[in-house]
């Protein structure tokens, strides 16, 4: 098992009224699953998203991953362990404006000490392997929205992570930049990685092997 | 709309109180400190023009190079002004000063006198000429008889009052009888007579009748009639060198002529200064008041301006960083219709807001800090709030500050393209980062630059305090006056002298500090006319004491021996004095002179001691050549009072003084405070410069924080994405801090040269002065590189621990 959620609750305090962004959240999830996650706006697909993604806390509720206790690890252990395990794809890919594509790809390396040459050998895989070695010394606004996406993938998938988180990763993208992406995801999987996505279209969740609807923070 | 404007700006600084507090402040400390710089600089301009006809009177100079020594002086022989007066048609009036010091001065049937601190001869046209009027006394038979004297208002008021003051008998020290024919009004603190108050009648003041040439000691004054001009005069003054100096000194130097003095690269060279430019432009021996340098005025208004331009460097930074946040306002505005130039009038209007509000500040500020500022600078400053002359320069001042600093971010904020700002979170859309930069780099050039200044002219300061000055003057009591105690003179040093806690004293008009000086020239025994064997010394009257009082140290030769009956024709001279006699110390000891060139049966004086250099003018000049000689009387009495006992000492002299002279009063200063005094004018640059230095620092400081602020609100969504990729706090910390150490790095490499430079200009004006050390410009870095860290540190932490999730999020 590579996680599992146990009566997750999260909630914000607004004028005194307790308001539930998520709701007695259960979800245990296997590695090479493939989950989309459904809803609609403000259901709380996000919010999830990044609690699985350990960049927001929850306040009940308990968070195993790969059996180690997320909700009592320190900050930086848990840092630690989505630095190593997790990737992030956002809507709006989130590259830095100011790096070329081969320096974007570089960051997360950077961050986890890995060594120069190691460092220049995986993002040379990672180029290749995405088709974009022509590309490596653009800036990302030289760059379509789809092979902005495409470098955001990369960039996901660099170190190696055994889960990688998708929100709405074609909601930026025209219809067949989005297909392409979803194949690659498909791929990816298919390769082992596990892929959580949030996704409103009923079309790319066809692609995962699970789909989880919310409803006002409650899983239906 | 104007109503709709100010209504809209008031609501958006309220709506950021932090912001518009910085802004304001920031603003209001420059403000204040400019306007208190300004208020400074404008009563230092103002002196002596209160006196009618100010900008027609004009004071005679000579510079004299004779005797080995180049000097310039504010005096000029008495017949100065009858010559003058009788060659220049030009000339409508002359009036001469003969500064007599402090005087006691008491009523004729009074037994207690009272000091005066400045007292002066002065010719009948005295009053005519500077346009004093008489509270009291006839102007047209005042002055004119001799034994009579004028009286300040205050002065008088301590024995009579003004009515009655006329026709009164007072006695001056003791000995003379003068009669009050006047009284005028107290002078300014501006003018430069502003420490005198008896104003003796030169009629009867014998050495101004007598036709001498050959000595200086006449200030004269002269007023133009209203179309001349004074440069036309210079020439011919010039020529009173060969027309009156040369024949008049010819009975002292029997071969002399002009051309003779000049081929022995000797000069005599007369002159006119404005009485105006006197107290910012003369540095002259004999001045009747200490005067200020036109350098520190200078210094000053640089001072003045770097406070403005960096408050508004600060605001302009401060505005165009947070006009992020309101680059929606401009976005809908736009969509909405609104023209860039409406744009512009609103935002103008805010920093008009702002800077009224900072004025009112300023001045709140300016008045708090005004006491201190007063005893800082010596001065008796106040804020002139009846005058529509200053509220109108100062309101125009705001206005072009708003003006100045409203325009950058006006003309910024209103580019903004609306669909840009409205689409994006606006971070890309908003530029100027370059422009933001070069001004902070700029702030702290400005304020690094003040830094070294700072610790130079303390460095200086320290060091001419700690210098050996080749006399002690520490422990060292002076009680002045004692000529008043007469033929018990003797017996009160001899008292004194027996005090358990007293190590030595000496009688003497002379002192290494501020006091009397009096030069002749000397000529050699062989050779006594030659001109160019003549030694221009310092001839101090001392006793046998001096030399042990004072610390002085004998490089050859005896000190002045009671058992020596032949010592009143020995002399002791210093080092600078030998040095231009072209000997050594040893083959000094036995060679006589005489102040007395050219006349027969002339007094020789014998030197039987050398003593070592020591510094009785200030770190400015070069040590004089220096004669003492035995004498009797004096003006005061140097205690040499053993270590810890300064209180003790104080009281037992004064008891013994009173038994001796009672009714005479005891006056006392410790020599140390009078050395001090004479750095005065270095030691309140030094303080206003730290002042200002902190003030400077401070602005820079808000505008870097606020840079801070901005710059981490500016890259939230990098931030984001790289802690998502895994970088730590400490990580960005370091990041975001190092791009504004890199500013202030660049400032570093700027301001140092400059620093140097100037401060290498400012330290030639001392003789003896301290070499600029590498480590006053790693301290100087050291503390912006501090400074700079401590501002900035706190937002970058700030902005490193902020969730990812939020400024991640895709609205």
């Amino acid at each position: 098992m590579l996680l599992q959620l146990n009566n997750i609750f999260k909630w914000v305090n607004s004028a005194g009224q307790r308001v539930f962004l998520l709701k007695d959240i259960n979800l245990e999830v296997e590695e090479g699953e493939f989950i989309s996650v459904m809803g609609p706006s403000g259901s709380g697909k996000s919010t999830l998203l990044n609690v699985i993604g350990m960049l927001d806390t929850f306040d009940e509720g308990e968070y195993q991953f790969l059996d180690e206790p997320v909700h009592s690890l320190k900050e930086k252990n848990r840092a630690n362990l989505y630095k190593e395990y997790i990737g992030f794809v956002f809507q709006s890919y989130h590259l830095l404006d100011e790096l070329t594509v081969k320096e974007n790809l570089e960051m997360p390396l950077l961050y986890k000490k890995i060594k120069g040459p190691e460092r220049k050998a995986k993002v040379a895989d990672m180029l290749d392997r995405f088709n974009i070695v022509g590309k490596k010394d653009l800036f990302p606004a030289q760059l379509s929205g789809g092979q902005q996406q495409l470098v955001g993938v990369a960039r996901a998938l660099i170190s190696n992570p055994k889960l990688i988180l998708a929100d709405e990763p074609t909601g930026n993208l025209n219809s067949k930049q989005g297909e392409e992406i979803m194949e690659l995801f498909k791929e990816l999987n298919d390769e082992g990685v596990t892929i959580i996505q949030v996704t409103h279209s009923e079309k790319n969740a066809e692609y995962g092997s699970r789909i989880i609807n919310l409803l006002d923070g409650r899983m239906v | 709309m104007f109503k709709n404007n100010i209504k809209i700006a008031w609501r958006n600084l309220k709506k950021q109180p932090f912001f518009t507090f910085l802004n304001t402040f920031g603003l209001a400390v420059g403000m204040a400190g400019a306007l208190l710089i300004c208020l400074y600089i404008y009563d230092e301009l103002s002196y002596d023009k209160m006196f009618s006809d100010a900008d027609r009177i004009h004071r005679v100079n000579v510079d004299i190079k004779f005797g080995g020594e180049a000097r310039n002086f504010a005096v000029t022989p008495a017949p100065m002004a009858e010559s003058i007066k009788n060659d220049f048609d030009e000339v409508e009036m002359v009036t001469r000063f003969r500064t007599r010091g402090s005087m006691l001065i008491r009523k004729s049937d009074a037994r207690a006198n009272v000091k005066e601190e400045g007292s002066t001869y002065v010719d009948p046209s005295f009053l005519d000429m500077f346009g004093i009027p008489l509270l009291a006394g006839d102007p047209k038979t005042a002055l004119t008889r001799p034994n009579t004297l004028i009286l300040t208002e205050t002065a008088a008021k301590k024995h009579f009052g003004i009515e009655d003051a006329v026709g009164q008998t007072v006695v001056l020290n003791n000995t003379e009888n003068y009669t009050v024919v006047g009284v005028i009004p107290d002078f300014p603190s501006n003018s430069f007579l502003r420490n005198h108050s008896i104003f003796l009648s030169m009629t009867g003041f014998g050495d101004a009748q007598i036709v001498n040439w050959g000595s200086n000691n006449y200030q004269t004054y002269i007023k133009l009639i209203p179309s001349a001009k004074a440069e036309d005069m210079q020439v011919q003054l010039r020529g009173f060198l060969g027309k009156y100096m040369i024949p008049g000194v010819q009975q002292f130097l029997p071969g002399i002529t002009e051309e003779q003095l000049i081929a022995a690269g000797n000069y005599v060279v007369y002159s006119t200064i404005p009485m105006t430019d006197i107290h910012l432009h003369s540095h002259r021996v004999a001045e009747i008041s200490p005067n200020n340098d036109i350098q520190s005025i200078y210094i000053l208004s640089f001072i003045a301006l770097f406070l403005i331009v960096l408050a508004s460097v600060n605001f302009m930074n401060l505005s165009t960083a947070y006009s992020l946040k309101r680059a929606k306002e401009v976005g809908v505005r736009k969509a909405l219709g609104s023209k860039k130039g409406e744009l512009v009038r609103q935002f103008m209007m805010e920093s008009g807001v702002v800077s009224f509000i900072s004025l009112i500040l300023a001045i709140g500020i300016a008045c708090v800090a005004m006491p201190f500022f007063n005893d800082l600078s010596n001065k008796d400053i106040t804020i002139p709030y009846l005058s529509w002359g200053f509220w109108l320069v100062v309101l125009a001042s705001t206005m072009a500050l708003a003006f100045l600093s409203g325009s950058y971010p006006a003309f910024f904020m209103s580019r903004f393209m609306p669909i840009k700002v409205l689409k994006g979170s606006g971070e890309t859309s908003v530029g100027g980062g370059k422009i933001r930069n070069a001004l902070v780099v700029f702030q702290f050039i400005i304020s690094i630059f003040l830094i070294i200044s700072t610790i130079v002219v303390y460095q200086q300061l320290n060091y001419i305090q700690s210098k050996n000055l080749g006399y002690s003057k520490d422990q060292v009591l002076i009680v002045d006056d004692v000529y008043t105690a007469g033929n018990g003179i003797e017996t009160f040093k001899e008292k004194v002298k027996q005090l358990a806690f007293v190590e030595n004293a000496s009688l003497s008009s002379f002192l290494p500090t501020p006091s009397d000086r009096s030069d002749s020239t000397f000529a050699p025994e062989d050779g006594a006319t030659e001109q160019e064997n003549a030694v221009s010394m310092q001839r101090w009257g001392v006793d046998h004491d001096y030399i042990q009082t004072l610390g002085l140290e004998l490089l050859a030769g005896r000190n002045f021996d009671p058992l020596f009956g032949s010592d009143s024709t020995s002399i002791i001279v210093n080092e600078s004095a030998v040095a231009i006699m072209g000997l050594s110390p040893k083959e000094a000891i036995s060679k006589r002179y005489t102040p007395d060139m050219a006349v027969e049966n002339a007094e020789f004086f014998t030197i039987i001691g050398v003593v070592k250099d020591f510094h009785f003018d200030s770190l400015r000049e070069n040590i004089e050549a220096l004669s003492l000689h035995l004498q009797d009387g004096a003006r005061s009495m140097a205690v040499k009072v053993k270590a810890g006992n300064f209180s003790n000492a104080v009281s037992s002299i004064e008891r013994i003084w009173n038994d001796l002279v009672p009714g005479e009063p005891f006056n006392y200063y410790f020599m140390e405070d009078s050395f001090n005094d004479s750095y005065q004018a270095e030691q309140r640059l030094g303080r206003i410069f730290i002042i200002f230095t902190i003030l400077s620092i401070l602005i820079a400081c808000l505008g870097l924080f606020g840079l801070a602020i901005f710059n981490a609100e500016k890259k939230t969504k990098e931030i984001g994405i790289r802690k998502v990729l895994g970088a730590g706090v400490a990580q960005i910390t370091y990041a975001l801090t190092l791009d504004f150490l890199k500013l202030v790095g660049i400032a570093i490499l700027v301001s140092l040269p400059l620093g140097w430079y100037a401060m290498e200009y400012w330290l030639e004006d001392f003789t003896y002065r301290i070499n600029i050390g590498w480590s006053v410009f790693v301290l100087a870095s050291f503390l912006a590189l501090i400074i700079s860290i401590l501002s900035v540190g706190y937002q970058s932490v700030r902005a490193a621990v902020a969730n990812p999730v939020k400024s991640l999020r895709t609205e």
